[in-house]
């Protein structure tokens, strides 16, 4: 069950960060095909910063969440690994809980924002507003997972040691 | 008290280990409890804070950066500098020193700077003899440089930060000498270690090889020339120029060095997705909680509270870089640029220093913050490529740090090392 659990999160972690990367080739691809319109076509396309920035508001929030699956983000590690082997489980236990609690708060205020800002639409490129806050929500519910999935294998004993990498 | 509970609560979650972009956004959602706020708001300031066109410059220079650290541009620029250095005691220590000048030039991120040369040069170090610590120390220490040395995106940060009338071309142009200053006292503190601990000689591989070394470095020094130019001369923003980076460096490294497969293309779209994630989420988090001490007037108040202890400029530049010195060593670059500048930056305006001045002391500032334990990402790096352990590589790095902190003072109390070229730009 808990194998199911992890090989599932591992796979989906995976999905994110290789969104992520072809977020970001897009991305120049976007801002590169505004200097062409700009020099060679002479003609500014409008929608481009627009477009570049929402889409990498979601890699960001995509990648932060992966992030809490890899352990990736930076974090100081030196107090917590100066202390006993059980305190220092439940400091990462205690730390698990609050980057879920913190994905909670991002998945239930990030939804309120995206339905409060529903109507309005980005002038360029004729969306609503609410689709450029939308991934803080997603990346929510995904941080959730991932701190769970987490915890599931701390309290099982078999955390592998991916918060130990990063300061 | 809101304060001070804000910041209890970031020192409580950062010292049980949350990482950092959790332990900004957990602190503001506690104090926006306190404060009655909606956290709608936190939610929605953490959204603006990283919706913004300066910071979309900060993925290019990192995934070029990438780029060129698989296509062996790094290599390149090191036989430049082998040829322009090799020759001193210890040579290869200037040489490190020089060539993360030069790679500086080319990438804006400083771990992408540690990781290539290091893994490039800690190798022929470690074969002609020298220490691991001293090539860790030499490769972190110089990889601040970069910071300097244009184009850098932390000063993008900066700018973005800064708000309006700060403009990125003339921190590029003002980062140019303390950059170069910076980069000889380094430079001098590491032929002094090598002769103090005897290591080898170089030698010069002769003019033609000299030459040739710097023909085939050309096209990845070109990316300098088009990044600085382009901006200075009001052809791209900045980060038009940076997209344009990251396309002239695939074209390089794909057609001229025919030294990037498709595998290590995507290598480096991971990285670079990986590093923008990383960073941008700190300083989406760090915005908010910027808002929150904006909210409690904390800039206005540390202002008051800094002018009533002395009215002395020079002291007063003295306090902001302990604070900031102090802070540098256990948060990191980005998000400390967020929340500190708008702290900061209005005092020293007061005081009659120059934004651009301001912005290069705090970059150099900061990036010292980048090579201190316990949170120093640049060391962390360089120490994990040299495959020793941070707090090892630290007991000898107390002269390279000596001439980092004589770098700060030099450019915090000679304002023309600055302003000199931007004076000079703005006619």
């Amino acid at each position: 069950m808990l194998d199911r659990f992890a090989t599932m999160t591992r796979w989906l972690a995976r999905c994110l960060m290789m969104i992520g990367a072809a977020g970001i080739v897009v991305m120049t691809a976007i801002i590169g095909w505004q200097v062409y319109g700009r020099y060679v076509l002479n003609a500014s396309p409008a929608w481009t910063e627009q477009a570049a920035l929402v889409l990498m508001v979601w890699f960001v929030m995509f990648g932060a969440a992966a992030g809490v699956h890899e352990g990736f983000h930076i974090r100081i590690s030196v107090f917590v690994e100066a202390l006993p082997l059980r305190i220092r489980t439940a400091c990462r236990a205690l730390a698990l809980l609050i980057i879920a609690a913190c994905g909670a708060a991002l998945a239930v205020w990030g939804t309120e924002l995206v339905l409060a800002v529903w109507s309005h639409v980005i002038p360029t490129l004729g969306v609503s507003r609410g689709f450029a806050y939308l991934p803080l929500p997603v990346s929510g519910g995904l941080i959730i997972l991932f701190a769970v999935e987490r915890l599931a294998e701390l309290a099982a004993g078999r955390e592998r040691g991916r918060m130990e990498g990063r300061v | 008290m809101e304060l001070a509970i804000l910041l209890g609560t970031l020192v409580v979650l950062l010292a049980i280990g949350v990482p950092v972009a959790f332990a900004l956004l957990g602190a503001t959602l506690v104090a926006f409890a306190l404060l009655d706020l909606p956290a709608i708001v936190a939610i929605q300031r953490m959204a603006s804070g990283m919706s913004v066109f300066s910071l979309m410059a900060i993925p290019f220079f990192i995934f070029a950066g990438e780029l060129m650290h698989r296509a062996g541009i790094a290599e390149r620029l090191v036989r430049i500098a082998e040829g322009a250095f090799g020759r001193s005691r210890g040579g290869l220590g200037q040489v490190d020193v020089g060539a993360s000048m030069l790679f500086g030039a080319v990438s804006g991120s400083a771990v992408a700077s540690v990781s290539a040369l290091g893994s490039t040069l800690m190798p022929m170090m470690k074969a002609k003899g020298y220490d691991t610590d001293y090539a860790v120390n030499v490769t972190s220490t110089s990889a601040v440089v970069g910071l300097l040395i244009p184009p850098s995106h932390n000063m993008i940060i900066y700018a973005a930060a800064a708000g309006v009338g700060v403009s990125v071309g003339e921190l590029f142009i003002g980062g140019i000498i303390p950059g170069l200053l910076t980069g000889a006292l380094l430079m001098f503190v590491a032929w002094l270690v090598a002769v103090k601990r005897n290591y080898p000689r170089g030698e010069f591989p002769g003019w033609p090889a000299f030459l040739t070394a710097f023909v085939a470095a050309l096209p990845g020094l070109m990316t300098a020339v088009i990044i600085v130019g382009g901006i200075l001369g009001g052809f791209f923003t900045a980060t038009e120029s940076s997209s344009i980076a990251v396309i002239y460096t695939l074209i390089v490294a794909v057609l001229v060095y025919r030294s990037l497969n498709f595998r290590a293309f995507l290598d480096a779209t991971l990285a670079a997705a990986k590093t923008t994630a990383m960073v941008l989420f700190i300083i989406g988090a760090a915005s908010g909680f910027g808002w929150v001490l904006a909210i409690l007037e904390t800039p206005a108040q540390l202002a008051d509270l800094i002018l009533s202890v002395t009215d002395n400029p020079i002291l007063i530049l003295l306090i902001i870089n302990l604070i900031l010195l102090a802070l540098g060593t256990f948060m990191d670059m980005s998000p400390l640029i967020v929340i500190t500048t708008p702290i900061f930056l209005p005092i020293a305006v007061s005081l009659g220093i120059d934004p651009v001045h301001f912005g290069v002391i705090m970059m150099l500032n900061l990036g010292i913050g980048l090579v201190t334990p316990p949170v120093g990402s640049v060391l962390f790096v360089g120490a994990a490529v040299g495959g020793m352990r941070m707090e090892e590589t630290v007991r000898t790095i107390w002269p390279f740090y000596g001439a980092l902190v004589a770098a700060l003072m030099a450019i915090t109390y000679l304002p023309f090392l600055t302003m000199g070229l931007v004076e000079l730009m703005r006619g």
